[in-house]
């Protein structure tokens, strides 16, 4: 099929050396790209300007931490002295590698527990039969880090947009929706996900409206005389995971799926229009559902909610539905994924296969195109001894392997998804969710 | 199409105020044979026959997720003295059969602005009803004809 053209590990490779020089002119020495992030984008002016604002902002998060640390040192007893010092230790690790160490501190039994590791995950993306990728995906690990008294958490963000009628608004939605939730997290108190997520959306909305009146994306196939784009829209299902919950926020026909204990249980419920509570508020507010090729909003659009798509407000709004759900030690790994995918592959299908995947005995796997420095390689090493997978002794030891694994997972259901047919573009997402703990005694 | 029985046929008529002068209006609408400057739910077009004048054919291609890929349009009138356009969908995957539209352009009351107004007669598709057809159809060039509004007069900011 020589339309199919896959995105995933060699495209992330790609994206290095410009992530690399990039690296060099803001003095950022410690944040490092995901190899496994995708649908790297060329830079613009205001693109760079806008990512230097962001690492800037990491940086600060950084100088933050270490300078809580580093202040609490001089009112510590001797023995606890020691404990301090093993969160030097650690804070030391997080910065050769992209596995950050978080610890909580329990005085009275003076032990040292890492909840939440960075996730393991995977994404792949593929046109498919479709002439246009009009779908992107948003990987940011620790893209909330929240600071009390007594410990460190950081939040991870994970979301897949597909577009429609163009890719400016996915690709819009790519850049900015989590600095969206980035900014209602980091400004709510109480953690009211269901409120923060709907605001995010519905700025994103605005945004989306908003930026078509000004700016055109030199390569979305709008030209600039026709800036309004009424027409254009995409889903979004996005998943942040902290460590004690995982929120799911869906818009459209996109979704989420956990398997939990080897069970495929949904997060988030397909919008479509004749989803009969969604039938309702559209008739409600004066609309109709036809079908026409299947049932649309005014016989048009499949789907009843999306971000974008102007012409056909109030009937079709970009109002999430937000699940929040308690992690458990079941938990196994989270698949968020376009259409394209779970329109041809059930749920239950897409959890076996990918418990396939990462319950492989591979062992050390294939290690094909990847580069490592001599320091890293010890640095995993040393980090292998400690580390402890919980739910599974097959999985391969190493994290460097899950990390492959989810990613082999992504392509494998993208694979699938191709060969029952899909006749979209396809993009997925595999988040490993099983839990890794390392103690220390002081 | 069946000679025992006739086909069910509806119709409709779509309005637009444009703040633009006619000749401004017209000279975008009137381009046959480049339908994206203003039509959203273009995403190609060429000319299969003629140079874009009466009797040209054109063929268009969709955006991504609307019940259609592509269309075959043939341009049946077009005067310039009365600014009216005639098109007829002649093919194409998507269920609009036997569709002609017919739009007509007027300076308003009110000098500097323009009324367009497109007409359109069409079959009622097998399992829809004539409601059903008129407001899918009436979406479609409503989209249309407010992004030809929101064009002009952005064109004549420009100007």
């Amino acid at each position: 099929m020589a339309d199919i053209c896959y995105e995933d590990e060699t495209s992330a490779c790609e994206s290095r050396p410009l992530w690399s020089s990039r690296k060099w002119r803001i003095g950022v020495q410690r944040f490092r790209m995901s190899p496994s992030e995708m649908n790297p984008t060329a830079s613009t002016t205001e693109e760079e300007d806008k990512s230097e604002g962001i690492y800037n902002k990491r940086n600060k998060q950084e100088e933050y931490d270490f300078m809580n640390c580093a202040s609490s040192s001089p009112s510590q007893s001797s023995p606890e002295e020691e404990s301090v010092s093993l969160e030097d230790s650690d804070v030391s690790i997080s910065d050769g590698n992209s596995s950050v160490n978080d610890v909580a501190v329990i005085p009275s039994k003076k032990t040292v527990k890492e909840t939440d590791l960075r996730p393991r995950y995977g994404v792949a993306s593929v046109c498919g039969r479709r002439r246009d990728m009009e779908d992107a995906v948003a990987l940011h690990p620790s893209f909330v880090r929240k600071q009390t008294e007594f410990s460190r958490t950081r939040w991870h963000y994970f979301g897949v947009y597909d577009g429609h009628g163009c890719s400016h608004v996915a690709a819009r939605c790519k850049e900015r929706l989590h600095e969206l939730v980035q900014e209602e997290a980091l400004s709510d108190k109480k953690e009211e996900w269901k409120k923060m997520m709907e605001r995010s959306f519905t700025r994103m909305d605005k945004e989306v409206v908003r930026w078509g009146e000004t700016v055109m994306s030199a390569n979305c196939r709008c030209e600039l005389q026709t800036p309004d784009c009424d027409a254009v829209g995409s889903t979004a299902v996005v998943s942040v995971i902290t460590p004690e919950k995982i929120i799911v926020a869906n818009c459209g026909d996109s979704r989420a799926v956990l398997c939990r204990n080897g069970k495929a249980v949904p997060l988030s419920t397909d919008h479509k229009p004749d989803r009969p509570d969604e039938l309702d508020r559209i008739q409600e507010a004066g609309g109709r559902v036809i079908y026409w090729d299947g049932a649309r909003v005014l016989g048009v659009l499949a789907m009843s909610r999306a971000i974008g798509d102007n012409y056909l407000k109030p009937y079709v709004t970009s109002e999430p539905e937000v699940t929040v759900t308690d992690r458990t030690e079941e938990d196994e790994f989270l698949i968020l994924a376009t259409d394209g995918l779970w329109d041809v592959v059930t749920n239950e299908a897409a959890c076996t296969m990918v418990r396939m995947c990462l319950n492989r005995k591979s062992g050390r796997g294939r290690r094909r195109g990847e580069t490592q420095t001599p320091g890293r390689r010890s640095e995993e090493e040393g980090k292998e001894e400690e580390e402890k997978v919980v739910g599974s002794r097959k999985n391969g030891k190493r994290g460097e392997i899950t990390d492959k694994a989810c990613t082999e997972a992504s392509v494998l259901l993208t694979k699938l998804a191709l060969a029952k047919h899909s006749s979209d573009n396809v993009s997925v997402v595999v988040i490993d969710l099983r839990r890794r703990r390392k103690r220390h005694v002081a | 199409m069946k000679t025992s029985q006739e086909q069910h046929v509806c119709g409709s008529t779509v309005v637009q105020t444009i703040n633009a002068p006619l000749p401004l209006v017209w000279s975008i609408l009137r381009r046959f044979d480049n339908p994206k400057t203003f039509k959203h739910f273009v995403k190609t077009c060429k000319l299969r026959s003629g140079d874009g004048g009466e009797g040209s054919v054109r063929e268009v291609t969709v955006v991504s997720d609307l019940p259609a890929s592509f269309s075959l349009e043939r341009l049946d009138e077009l005067d310039d003295e009365s600014h009216v356009m005639v098109i007829s969908i002649i093919g194409g995957d998507h269920r609009l059969v036997n569709y002609q539209s017919k739009t007509t352009v007027f300076v308003a009351a009110e000098e500097e602005k323009t009324v367009v107004v497109e007409s359109y007669v069409v079959d009622v598709p097998e399992g829809n009803t004539e409601e059903e057809t008129t407001l899918f159809a009436d979406t479609i060039v409503g989209c249309n004809l407010r992004s030809l509004a929101k064009l002009s007069e952005k064109m004549m900011e420009l100007t």
